[in-house]
Order: structure tokens, then C-alpha cells, then sequence
């Protein structure tokens, strides 16, 4: 009996470890064979594993952040937009007082945090649906941010230097872990996240039962621009300049990048834990980028493959055991089976 | 508390419509005798167009009775309709257009609506000129001919190898996206580098060919470059600035250590941080702003062909002059189709000399030199050679 017990339990372990890491690792396999049979590395230089690391950090921040309002049913289009404008806010601040890195962090999270929170007020006292309420939130913030430089990019070049963190390996990793232990912190221990899990799963029980979903909402807008601020800080000190230009929604690209990963950690999700799993799933889009640079693919055929992936990825997960009964030839007995009886 | 909430959500509501009437209804009154001129934009926020808008903006509206309105970014076809389409709604006279997604279809869409167009700091291909050189609303184009950009692309990369530098790499800008003239200065800088015995470009050192070869594959490839000679260890275009892979090649242009990045445009935005540190040089094509004076007096630009804020001077007098009844024609009734050059900085004291001859409260095309050509009478010859006299700051 004891045997079996632990046979079972050395199964299991093997099952969600295999689930855990199979995307990631077989993902990194092939696009390893990929491009050493091309005769280019994905990480040709001494910067690349920095990159490697600073691509990882952005979609795994950019994926909770759309995960955390898209998971409860809000469509949240103004995260792009938090990015910006609370990065212009904070580099204003920190050019005119020649501030460093970290005071640059530090400022576009508290703003970013701010804009969270005014986008989920905005939402709980319109009561319209939130993919309205978040187009109208990103065309006002995308508007201010223009409005702010007085519609000319922002250049940290020649005039403050601002990339200490972004160019720091370790930095980078230590966002990472950070992050993902407060998120999982947050959403996974504490009486916010049980909230939170329990309006996600229905929201009129939950709210008979005495949860309070407006202040719920509200904060999970208010971590989501959190992690917005520290993603636009990551990308734009390393280019050294934000673009303002991109008004009536240009800064809503940025969530559909997110879209593969979510769906990823999702399913990764069910083996281990979502959070991680998202992080695995950036691993796994970064492992894609790099390999698309080193092959030097164009930027079209780039989206090209994200979208068959993309929907590949849903096909799949749509039609989970019609694939797995294929795989393991069931699909083929079964059919065989009812035409015999037929 | 909800309650309290939401009376004072309306109430902000409220003082903010009637705030925002308040100020439209002034502004109305101010603006209603003005001429308004639309204006389209590619880029809103570039330090070019930043310094293109101050000019119209801040000096020629305050010295004219006119109104410049600007689109948003444009960065198609179908956003150039929506905003002709707006300026028209308004009540504009003529629109000045420095977008050029499809402007065969611009210019279509305005002679419908019976307003001007003209092209400012560019011009029309060849086959495009002929088909609206008579279109009684085309005003015409004042700007770099893609000539010119060959040039300027070709002189670029003539300089450096001039200066002994044999490893290049090569930022394409807008090549991906097929603008033409980004197209023309990159196929000018592989040209330089062709017209070495010993060097061809994927097979070729044909200048047609070496275009056609760019319009067809939007993109170089630096194994293409054959050379006893040079090198060409890297090459980038667009400006998706958060994507890893975008940033990636930008990286690994970088550690491939070129001696010089020859750029198509907007090489500082792009490479400006990631070459601080390094010997890598930016040579570019843009304009004289606060910018680039850093960069060419810290030494991380070394050449920058540039225009100047007042640049599209001459196109604004040549439309006023339209919408007042006034239009400039040259031979056969035909628009205009007159060419502009760049302004090349390879010190920083030869950029301080041009940037201080051209600023935002004397612009080198003031009001007292563009009411030289404002009015009645103004001959094509005349207007022709305003805009030819070379107007270089002097060492």
C-alpha cells in the first residue's frame, strides 16, 4: 500500500515537473538546433544574456499585469499607456533635478501606481464595461504624456544617465524574483488574494458572502500599473528615450504581446503555479526573440509566426484531448472501433 | 458614500464641459478670421518634426494670420484620409503635408474637397509629379529631391572613407517600411562603398540595381557586401524600441564594433545610449537640435547631414500665396517641384555655427525674407530662386 503510495507520488511529481518545464525547455531545444544549424548563437555577445534577462522581466511583468484584470473579465487596454505616462512623469523629474536610476524607479512606480488607481476608480464609478472605460483611460493618458513634453519625445541622452539598472544583469534578475514573490505573495496568500481568486471565480457568491469586489478591483488596477511603471522603465532607460508620439491608442500594442505568454503560464499554470508559469512563459517568448535576431528575420515574418503560434497555442488548448488521443494513437482506435460497429 | 462618489463625478463633469465650452468659445473667437492650414505628420515627436512644428507654431502663426492644425502620428494611408477628412471638417484652407504613405491619394482626396495641398521637405516621384503637375488645388513640393537623399547618403559614407574608416554598419530607418528616401540614403551609402574595385553589393555595384534591391528586400544584408576593403558587420532598421529582438540586433550592431554606424535617420535616438561607452561613432541624418550639439560636442556623432526648423518656409509662402489667390506656377501652368539641400556638420564648432543661424525667433526664412515672395506678381522665376540662393552659414 505504502508503495503504491509513494509510486504514485514519484508519478505525480514526474507529471507537473515534466508539465512544468516541457514548453520552456523544448521551445529553447529547438530554436538552440535551430540556430547552431545556421551557424549563429541566440546569445552572440557579452550583452546578450542581459537582454535575455531584461526580455524576460518585461513580458513577465507585462503578462501579470494584463492577467491579473483579464483573469476576473476586465479587458484592460490602458496598460500601455500607464507605461508611458508614468515614465514621462518620472523622467521630467529626474532630468530637471539630474536624479539617478533608482529615483527613476522608485518615481514611475509610485506614479504608476497612481494612474492604477485613478483608471480602476474610473472604472468602478462609470460602471461601464471596462474595455470602454480603459480605451477612454489610454487615450487621456496618452494625450497627457504628449501634453507633458509638449509632444517631443523624451531623450535621457547627454543629460542624466538612467540605464545603471537596466544595463545590471543582477538588477534584473532580482525585479524578477521580487515580483514574482510578491505576486504570488499577494494572490496566492494573503485574505486579498483569496478575495481576489474567489471573485474570479463568481462574483455575485462572493459578494453575498461579504467580499468587497470594488476595493478588490481598484487595487488589482493599482498593482497592474505598478508593474506597468517598472516595465517602462526597463525598456525606455535602455533605449534612453521615450516615445510621445503614439496617440488615438497607439500604446495598446503592448498588451497583445502578452496574450501567447498569458495563455503559456496558464497552462503551466495547471502543473505547477500560474504565476511561475508566467514567468516560464516569458522565458519562452525571449528564447523566440533572441532566436529571431540571431536568424535575422524580419519584423513581418516575426508576427507572422507569434500569430500561428498564438493560435496554434488555442487550437490546442481547445481541443486538448482530441490532440492527446491522437498523440497517443486512441483517436485512431476509437474511430476505428465505431466503424467496425457501425 | 457611492452617492457622495458619484454627485461628485458629475459635478467635475459638469465644470469640466463648461470649462472646456468657455475655452473653445474664446479660442473660436480668436482663430475666426484666421486661415487655417492643416497639417499631416508621420512623425509628431521626433526632434525634426518637434522643431518643423515650433516653426509654424510658435513663428509664423504669431507673424501671419493663420492657423496651423496638426494630425495625430500617421503611419498609413487610411489615417492620412481620416485626417484630411478632419481638416477639411474644419474649415481648413490647404494642408501642408509631411506624411507619405500614399500621397497620390492625398492629393486626390483634397482636390475633391477643393482645398490646397502641398508637400513640404520632400517632393513627388517623377511619375506621381506628372500625374498632378496641373491639378489646379496642387500647390506643390519644396524639399530634398530623392536625388538629393542618394546624395546625401552617398556623401555620408564618401566621408567617412575619406577619413580611413573601412568597418561600417549601416541603420536603414524606414528602409523595412519602404519610405523612399530613407531607401535612397541607404542605397547612396552602399553605392560609396561599390565604387571600390574590389566591392560589390550582392553581386552588384549598379546603383539601380542596389535600389531595386532594397525596395525589393526592405532590408540590407551585410553578408551581401563583397570587399576586398570594408566591412559591413551590422545592420538595423524601425523603431520598435520595447521589443527584445529589436533590441537584441541593436546590441549585437553595437558589439560588432563598427567604426562608424551610417545612418538613414533618427541614428542618435536609436544608438545614442547604446554607443555612450564605446568607440563607435554615429554618423546621421536629421536635424540641428539640442540633441545632436551634445552629441556631436561629446563626439558620439561625427557627421550630420541636417535641415533646419525654417526649411518649410518656403512651401507655407507658396501656399498662402495659393489660398489668396495668388498661386506660383511655372512652365505650362505646372506646380511646383523645386529641390532643397542639407546642411552637413562634421565638428561641433561647424554645428554651433549652423544651429545658432537658424533659431525659433530668427529663423534664417523670417517674415521680412518670406514677404519677399508673399502677395501678388510673384513670378515662378522669382520664387525659384528664393528657394535656390544658398543659404549655408559662411565659415
Amino acid at each position: 500500500m505504502h508503495n503504491i503510495e509513494s509510486k504514485n507520488k514519484v508519478k505525480n511529481i514526474l507529471i507537473r515537473t515534466t508539465g512544468t518545464l516541457i514548453i520552456p525547455v523544448v521551445v529553447g531545444l529547438v530554436l538552440w538546433i535551430i540556430c547552431t544549424s545556421n551557424g549563429v548563437s541566440m546569445f552572440p555577445n557579452d550583452q546578450s544574456l542581459t537582454i535575455f534577462v531584461r526580455g524576460v522581466a518585461t513580458v513577465m511583468l507585462t503578462t501579470i499585469a494584463l492577467a491579473i484584470n483579464l483573469n476576473s473579465g476586465r479587458f484592460d487596454f490602458s496598460i500601455g499607456s500607464i507605461s508611458i505616462l508614468s515614465n514621462v512623469i518620472s523622467a521630467q523629474i529626474v532630468i530637471s533635478s539630474n536624479g539617478n536610476a533608482l529615483t527613476m524607479l522608485i518615481l514611475s512606480i509610485v506614479f504608476g501606481t497612481i494612474l492604477g488607481i485613478v483608471s480602476g476608480a474610473l472604472y468602478v464609478l462609470l460602471k461601464l464595461p471596462p474595455i470602454i472605460t480603459s480605451l477612454g483611460v489610454a487615450l487621456m493618458y496618452e494625450g497627457l504624456a504628449f501634453a507633458i513634453t509638449g509632444g517631443s519625445n523624451v531623450s535621457f541622452f547627454g543629460k542624466t544617465d538612467v540605464s545603471g539598472i537596466t544595463m545590471n544583469i543582477f538588477w534584473l534578475i532580482g525585479i524578477i524574483i521580487v515580483v514574482l514573490a510578491i505576486t504570488i505573495f499577494i494572490f496566492d496568500h494573503t485574505k486579498f488574494g483569496f478575495d481576489y481568486n474567489a471573485l474570479k471565480a463568481g462574483q455575485k457568491v462572493s459578494v453575498n458572502t461579504g467580499i468587497k469586489e470594488i476595493g478588490n478591483a481598484i487595487a488589482c488596477y493599482a498593482f497592474s500599473g505598478t508593474l506597468m511603471s517598472i516595465v517602462g522603465f526597463l525598456s525606455y532607460t535602455y533605449v534612453g528615450n521615450i516615445q510621445v508620439g503614439v496617440l488615438n491608442f497607439g500604446s495598446i500594442g503592448i498588451m497583445f504581446t502578452a496574450f501567447l505568454p498569458m495563455f503559456i503560464g496558464g497552462f503551466i499554470g495547471r502543473y505547477s503555479n500560474d504565476k511561475l508559469g508566467y514567468l516560464l512563459a516569458a522565458i519562452t517568448m525571449t528564447f523566440f526573440a533572441m532566436s529571431y535576431s540571431a536568424l535575422q528575420l524580419k519584423s513581418s515574418t516575426q508576427s507572422i509566426i507569434g500569430a500561428v503560434l498564438l493560435v496554434a497555442f488555442l487550437i490546442y488548448l481547445n481541443n486538448e484531448q482530441t490532440v492527446k488521443d491522437i498523440v497517443t494513437l486512441k483517436f485512431f482506435k476509437k474511430l476505428f472501433t465505431k466503424k467496425t460497429q457501425d | 458614500m457611492k452617492k457622495t462618489l458619484r454627485t461628485l463625478a458629475l459635478v467635475m463633469a459638469v465644470l469640466m464641459l463648461t470649462a472646456f465650452v468657455a475655452v473653445s468659445a474664446v479660442s473660436c473667437g480668436e482663430s475666426a478670421k484666421k486661415i487655417k492650414i492643416g497639417v499631416l505628420v508621420a512623425d509628431a515627436s521626433g526632434s525634426e518634426a518637434v522643431s518643423f512644428r515650433n516653426y509654424y507654431k510658435n513663428y509664423i502663426e504669431g507673424n501671419y494670420n493663420v492657423e496651423f492644425m496638426y494630425s495625430n502620428e500617421l503611419s498609413d494611408a487610411e489615417a492620412e484620409t481620416a485626417a484630411i477628412e478632419n481638416f477639411v471638417t474644419a474649415g481648413c484652407k490647404a494642408i501642408i503635408s509631411l506624411s507619405s504613405a500614399d500621397r497620390p491619394a492625398q492629393i486626390a482626396q483634397c482636390e475633391k474637397a477643393g482645398v490646397y495641398y502641398a508637400v513640404a521637405s520632400g517632393v513627388l516621384t517623377d511619375d506621381e509629379y506628372n500625374a498632378v503637375k496641373n491639378n489646379k488645388y496642387y500647390v506643390g513640393a519644396i524639399g530634398p529631391s530623392l536625388d538629393v537623399e542618394f546624395v546625401t547618403g552617398y556623401n555620408m559614407a564618401k566621408w567617412a572613407i575619406a577619413q580611413g574608416m573601412t568597418k561600417f554598419a549601416i541603420y536603414g530607418a524606414g528602409v523595412g517600411y519602404r519610405v523612399d528616401m530613407h531607401i535612397q540614403r541607404t542605397a547612396g551609402m552602399l553605392a560609396a562603398l561599390c565604387e571600390d574595385e574590389g566591392t560589390s553589393y550582392n553581386g552588384t555595384s549598379d546603383v539601380g540595381a542596389i535600389i531595386g534591391m532594397l525596395y525589393g528586400m526592405g532590408e540590407v544584408t551585410p553578408a551581401g557586401l563583397v570587399s576586398d576593403k570594408y566591412q559591413l558587420v551590422g545592420y538595423h532598421a524601425l523603431w520598435n524600441f520595447g521589443d527584445a529582438t529589436w533590441q537584441q540586433t541593436l546590441s549585437s550592431v553595437v558589439a560588432a564594433q563598427p567604426e562608424v554606424i551610417l545612418c538613414a535617420g533618427t541614428g542618435l535616438t536609436v544608438f545614442g545610449q547604446a554607443v555612450t561607452g564605446t568607440n563607435v561613432k554615429i554618423a546621421d541624418i536629421d536635424s540641428f537640435t539640442d540633441d545632436y550639439s551634445i552629441a556631436m560636442t561629446n563626439g558620439t556623432v561625427c557627421y550630420l547631414a541636417g535641415k533646419y526648423a525654417s526649411s518649410i518656409g518656403p512651401i507655407f509662402a507658396a501656399t498662402l500665396n495659393a489660398i489668396n489667390g495668388n498661386g506660383i506656377k511655372g512652365e505650362g501652368n505646372t506646380a511646383l517641384a523645386l529641390g532643397q539641400t542639407y546642411w552637413v556638420a562634421t565638428s561641433a564648432e561647424q554645428f554651433a555655427k549652423f544651429q545658432s543661424a537658424d533659431t525659433p525667433t530668427a529663423p534664417i526664412f523670417n517674415k521680412v525674407l518670406l514677404d519677399t515672395v508673399i502677395g501678388e506678381g510673384i513670378s515662378y522665376d522669382t520664387f525659384k530662386t528664393f528657394v535656390d540662393t544658398d543659404r549655408t552659414p559662411k565659415n
